[in-house]
């Protein structure tokens, strides 16, 4: 494979997709990063074949309710909450 | 890896307009296309909230409660670990909704994922359907102006909702932060994406109205639930000379032609202004010589414009993938299966015929499928027109001054249909059952048998007619000697002072010809 697979442009695009800023230096530093881990997936194309379960279709759940989490649970991992919200930065 | 490229291996390289399979042509064309003529194009994608109890890939209430982050778990809140596992009934409705539209379902349909990163999607992707969705290729028929013509159903594909967000402190872009609420987040969501076969924000509206009545006629939707529709609109203006000579344009034209996406549409009426006003900014940019941009829009309700939305994501740059936690699904079967029940064109045409109504009647008769229904039983006990202006003109024309639906008077149908059994056996009159207790019943929550009582409508007896007559002409000698000096009018004088003095309870054709008898004696 060539040195030139990941470029930092990709880097900062990908950034921004997932809403992530990045210094420069970290763009420099992704860049490389990027490429061991696409790499690494690679990896994957050795695994042998599995056979799929073909016989796996429509697997679903009458529409009949169930016991919900409680709020506080449901909040409970939140580093910030707010009258029952999650509360979180402002987002444009 | 061999190539720039290959690090968005994941990436499903498919073409962002589905264009449906052997028509690359516009079949409607509202008129001839004149050149110089602007014609304008518009497709729709409607995003629909199915009527199910539980959530589409949890059991989760859909119900809307007051409280946030109360109907929520793993699955919805996307926590690491938790797998998805589809909603039977989320199927069926997508089912109904394809039998509807005349679409195929095709023998296998699966489901992807859509990656964004926004804190209304938990998982930071959305589980949709990318290239095999539930429904292809349908149509629904709408009528407008008079004429009836087909819209073109490119696909209608199942997926969950997102969260709701709250920007506190200030607009989207000024807010302080930002609060979550996870109760909306998994609600089965219908999206149906129409060819680009609107020529007028009116069509627009009257498609969304069409769709709306199919989809509630199904039991699949509840368009008064907050929320509920929400639609995106591409439109773009083309040149007349684009057209051939029977005004249709070839999807080449389309895809030269800029197109703006208008985003943030929640009701007919709002679709109609917003796409009214697109068209308009659109075709005046084009007079004055400029290029309209391709870009999405956001249509502000309040202040009645679209205004320009900073592009976030390019179609690729969702990188959609096959969601490997759902199986697929092969259901096609079903739609032999389901049962849907006659929609609303189909019984406006029935009723025309099996009940004699005129198109205005039949149409508003046939509105939801509460009236229709309501009204059969009406029309089936007693007579069809009775029933047409009792339903109507008289229950539906109180309900709506008193902004209610027939929906909200539910449980009380079979004291209406008392009070047209009380008519048509010619036991009250006709506008004291309309304007009194057909009133009342709606503002008091009384039976009609006790208003009758206690207000005395009971028709009167006719001795008792008899001697008000006998009365009224003793004591007015004035009007009996214009009555027949030749002043026909006099009569209605008596015949104003009988039913006062019946309380109104007297039919006054019968005092009419009664009076006519007495003085004719
Ligand atoms: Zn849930």
């Amino acid at each position: 494979m060539s040195d030139d697979a990941v470029t930092p442009e990709d880097v900062r695009h990908v950034a921004s997709l997932a809403r992530v800023d990045l210094e420069d230096d970290e763009i420099e530093q992704f860049t490389g990063q990027f490429a061991d881990i696409l790499e690494y997936f690679e990896t994957l194309d050795e695994v042998p074949a599995v056979d799929q379960d073909a016989e796996l279709t429509n697997v679903m759940e009458p529409d009949e309710v169930r016991d919900s989490l409680d709020s506080e649970s449901a909040l409970e991992n939140a580093p910030e909450t707010e009258d029952g919200y999650f509360k979180g930065p402002n987002v444009s | 890896m061999c190539d720039g490229g290959d690090w968005q291996m994941a990436v499903v390289q498919i073409p962002l307009r589905f264009t449906p399979v052997g028509s690359n042509r516009h079949s409607m064309t509202a008129q001839t296309v004149q050149q110089g003529d602007l014609v304008t194009v518009i497709g729709l994608e409607v995003h629909v909230q199915l009527e199910t109890d539980t959530k589409i890939f949890c059991r989760c209430s859909t119900e809307q409660t007051d409280d946030p982050n109360e109907n929520v778990c793993p699955v919805c809140l996307g926590l690491p670990g938790a797998l998805p596992v589809l909603n039977e009934g989320a199927v069926e409705a997508a089912v109904k909704i394809g039998k509807a539209i005349d679409a195929e379902i095709p023998e296998e349909t699966r489901f992807h994922r859509k990656n964004y990163y926004y804190p209304d999607l938990p998982k930071n992707f959305q589980i949709t359907q990318y290239d095999e969705p539930i429904c292809q290729e349908g149509e629904l028929e709408i009528s407008v102006e008079g004429e009836r013509r087909d819209v073109r159903i490119e696909r209608a594909h199942l997926e969950e909702d997102p969260g709701s967000l709250q920007h506190v402190g200030g607009s989207i872009d000024t807010a302080d932060y930002t609060l979550v609420d996870y109760n909306r987040a998994g609600t089965p969501l219908m999206e149906i994406v129409t060819a680009p076969d609107f020529r007028s924000a009116s069509e627009v509206r009257a498609f969304l109205a069409e769709l709306e009545e199919v989809l509630e006629y199904l039991g699949v939707f509840d368009a008064g639930r907050d929320g509920s529709l929400r639609i995106d609109a591409n439109l773009s203006i083309i040149e007349g000379e684009e057209a051939d000579e029977n005004g249709e344009i070839g999807i080449d034209a389309l895809e030269a032609a800029n197109r703006t996406e208008v985003k943030n549409i929640s009701s007919h009426k709002g679709a109609e202004k917003a796409l009214a006003y697109e068209e308009t900014r659109q075709k005046n940019a084009i007079k004055r010589g400029r290029v309209v941009e391709q870009e999405t829009r956001h249509w502000d309700e309040s202040r009645g414009i679209t205004v320009s939305m900073r592009s976030k994501e390019e179609e690729k740059d969702y990188r959609y993938f096959e969601e490997a936690d759902l199986p697929p699904l092969r259901v096609s079967h079903w739609k032999d299966e389901i049962s849907i029940p006659e929609l609303p064109t189909a019984r406006r045409e029935r009723f025309r015929s099996e009940y004699d109504l005129n198109e205005e009647a039949a149409s508003k008769l046939t509105s939801t499928k509460q009236v229709a229904d309501f009204y059969e039983t009406i029309a089936d006990e007693f007579d069809p027109d009775l029933a047409a202006t009792w339903v109507a003109d008289n229950l539906l024309g109180e309900l709506n001054y008193r902004d209610m639906e027939i929906t909200d008077i539910e449980d009380r149908l079979e004291e209406v249909t008392r009070l047209v059994e009380l008519v048509a056996e010619d036991e009250i009159t006709a506008k004291n059952a309309r304007e009194t207790v057909l009133r009342d019943m709606l503002d008091d929550e009384q039976d009609p048998d006790s208003i009758v009582e206690e207000a005395g409508l009971g028709k009167t007896d006719d001795d008792e007619v008899q001697s008000a007559v006998v009365e009224a002409i003793e004591e007015n000698p004035d009007a009996v000697e214009d009555y027949e000096s030749g002043d026909d009018g006099a009569i209605n004088f008596l015949v104003g002072q009988v039913m006062q003095k019946t309380g109104g309870s007297a039919d006054p054709g019968d005092v009419n010809q009664l009076l006519r008898a007495e003085l004719e004696k």
